[in-house]
């Protein structure tokens, strides 16, 4: 096997990805080849917003065990709520609306931070309780009143080029980035350092509260920013739409390849492992199988795959 | 002192009623509910307010107190109905947080004399009556809506509610009963929507791409605005998507209508049987037979009352509809016709 093939199969995300297309394959062999492309377009669409959260789920559970947000599905549901009411469907409003979901955002991690630095609250305790308060504030502000997003917001969020949405190719985009900050800035390189050793990394100097405090930002920037484009892409904010988020967002971080104790990040599985997950779904639902199995079938199947993508690393 | 009030009046009520139809004026109706944590739930306690307020005052009857336990625990309702039956209510209506969990407090309850409706969420005890939800039969009327409107059959998508729950299974046994004695319709999909829009619009974005061309959908309510959503990103004509009442399905079909025409019905259970099973629970004191077995009516909304009913409809919430005297005579009335 050439070294460069060789290098890539011990790449923990390979198997994520293998299974989304083994899961892809599947599933047209089944229809015999019909929507084979269209499956692709939907999981794209839908996984992009399991990767916007992921990326900062991501970061803060590379931060070391303890550390995971799981205020993301009411920081969604606010941020919506707040971007889709004071838009009220204006085309004009769009900017104003993404600049207040990017406010809710940092207001929410600001807040988050405060609870763990300040009040020295456990991350998971401080995010859990906060995520009340953020959706009682959403339910307060909008009592779950569905507005439509502005005709041109959905247009992009919904819009896709030869198959690809938009939003998914802004997205990939992004991670490209984050890949790039997670690797070549301190500021990346900082975050893995505090998740092998907090303390070792504290005596090499690096700030860890601050780098604390910027990821805990960034993973709620980004959620706020999710809760934006998915309330215009699902045609408006409903007060349950970050619910199946919270679970997600761990799940596409773990099968993605990153690791749940800290200390490694992994961005380019997240994408595979998003996909994969929807793929799932729509494989389990084409074959037409009843809702226990289904349940039970993608239990095994994402077991297996964590199993095979384990496996590989132990080898080394 | 109030119990002799109460002994007092119970004694002079049982004269009255000796004579001619009981009068209910002096009697107090509680509302025992479970759960208050949705719109649902929401717009059914106001509809209380709202109807037996007015009766209240009206002098129908001398109180229709509402209570609501926090946790939602059969324990907890089941405390709070003795405290009711020690309270002297004289009926209790009753929204259960159990089918048989309660059966112990309401058999209390009528065996200190008190009419126990149950609504909605049932309960089995037999001295109770109870006002169910015909959900098999609102999954067949969804079919023969769809014979109806398309002679010529076709392909059917389905989406279910939350696996594994009572109403999912009957909603979706009507559905497959109302296919096979309709026989031009085939069911080629069927997804899980959590009766919530964005689980169904992601379940049908998933199913789509392997599903032929499809005439209809038949749903459960809550998710017919994520499956339009998904149908529509698609690029695919949009089929009859059958509706289940709630603001945002309404609001799309109205634009829908007013765009290209688009027909299609909606059909739920609107929150104010709360006030049906409040005028049962009167005509029964008032001493008249009830069959112990009443079935909810359907609210279905059509093409021609669709402005009306969505005006009705508050922003957020599902359509609703406050029930009267007469409605409740007549729902009895069919009871015994059966």
């Amino acid at each position: 096997m050439p070294a460069a093939v060789k290098q890539i199969m011990e790449r923990p995300w390979i198997w994520a990805y293998v299974a989304a297309i083994g899961v892809w394959i599947a599933t047209i062999i089944f229809t015999q080849g019909q929507g084979g492309g269209d499956l692709l377009t939907a999981a794209l669409a839908f996984a992009t917003f399991s990767v916007i959260v992921a990326l900062g789920q991501m970061m803060v559970i590379t931060l070391g065990p303890g550390n995971v947000d799981l205020s993301i599905p009411a920081t969604m549901t606010l941020a919506g709520t707040v971007a889709t009411k004071v838009m009220d469907t204006q085309d004009s409003m769009i900017l104003v609306g993404f600049l207040l979901a990017l406010a809710v955002g940092l207001g929410v991690g600001l807040f988050n931070y405060g609870l763990i630095r300040l009040l020295q609250i456990p991350p998971i305790i401080a995010t859990l309780s906060s995520s009340f308060l953020f959706q009682s504030a959403a339910i307060w502000y909008n009592r779950g009143l569905r507005i439509k997003p502005p005709p041109q917001l959905a247009d992009i969020a919904t819009r896709d080029v030869f198959g690809l949405p938009l939003l998914a190719a802004a997205i990939i985009l992004l991670a490209v980035v984050v890949h790039v900050v997670l690797h070549r800035t301190t500021y990346g390189r900082a975050v893995t350092a505090i998740g092998q050793n907090t303390r070792a990394a504290a005596l090499a100097g690096i700030n860890v509260d601050r780098v604390r405090f910027q990821t805990y930002i960034f993973c709620a920037v980004l959620a706020a920013v999710n809760g934006y484009f998915f309330s215009a892409f699902s045609g408006g904010a409903a007060l349950n739409m970050g619910q199946a988020y919270l679970l997600n967002s761990i799940a596409v971080v773990v099968i993605g390849g990153t690791s749940v104790a800290g200390g490694f990040a992994n961005v380019p599985g997240l994408w595979a492992a998003a996909m994969f997950l929807f793929l799932v779904e729509a494989m389990l639902n084409t074959f037409g199988l009843g809702a226990g199995i289904r349940l039970v079938l993608t239990g095994l199947i994402i077991v297996g795959v964590i199993i095979a993508a384990g496996g590989k690393r132990a080898e080394r | 002192m109030k119990w002799i009030n109460v002994a007092l009046a119970t004694g002079l009520l049982a004269l009255a009623g000796g004579s001619a139809a009981a009068d209910t004026s002096d009697k107090r109706i509680a509302l025992s509910n479970n759960y208050a944590g949705n719109s649902w739930r929401q717009a059914m306690l106001r509809s209380w307010e709202n109807v037996t307020g007015q009766a209240v005052t009206d002098g129908v009857v001398a109180a229709a107190d509402a209570f609501t336990t926090a946790e939602n625990q059969v324990t907890e309702q089941a405390a709070q109905i003795q405290n009711l039956i020690l309270e002297g209510y004289d009926a209790i209506v009753l929204n259960a947080a159990s089918p048989e969990g309660l059966n112990g407090a309401v058999k209390e309850a009528c065996d200190a004399g008190i009419t126990v409706v149950s609504f909605d969420g049932v309960v089995t005890e037999p001295c109770a009556w109870r006002i169910a939800v015909d959900f098999k039969q609102m999954g067949k009327d969804e079919v023969l809506y769809l014979a109806e409107k398309l002679p010529d059959g076709g392909n059917l998508l389905e989406i279910r509610g939350l696996a594994g729950v009572f109403v999912d299974d009957e909603i979706s046994a009507g559905i497959h009963e109302g296919v096979a004695e309709n026989p031009q319709f085939t069911i080629v999909g069927s997804v899980h929507g959590d009766w919530a829009q964005d689980v169904a619009q992601k379940a049908v974005a998933g199913i789509l791409p392997s599903l032929p061309e499809i005439v209809g959908v038949v749903t459960q309510g809550g998710d017919g605005y994520g499956a339009a959503q998904a149908i529509k990103a698609a690029g695919r004509d949009m089929p009859v998507i059958v509706m289940g009442n709630r603001h945002d399905e309404l609001t799309w079909w109205k634009e829908q209508k007013d765009a290209n025409g688009y027909e299609t019905m909606s059909v739920s259970i609107a929150p104010g049987v709360s006030t049906l099973a409040f005028w049962v629970a009167r005509m029964i004191l008032d001493g008249e037979e009830v069959p112990k077995d009443l079935t909810v009516p359907f609210l279905r909304i059509d093409q021609g009352n669709l402005e009306e009913n969505l005006a009705n409809t508050e922003a957020g919430g599902v359509a609703n509809t406050l029930y009267s005297a007469e409605d409740a005579a007549r729902v009895v009335a069919e009871a015994k016709g059966m």
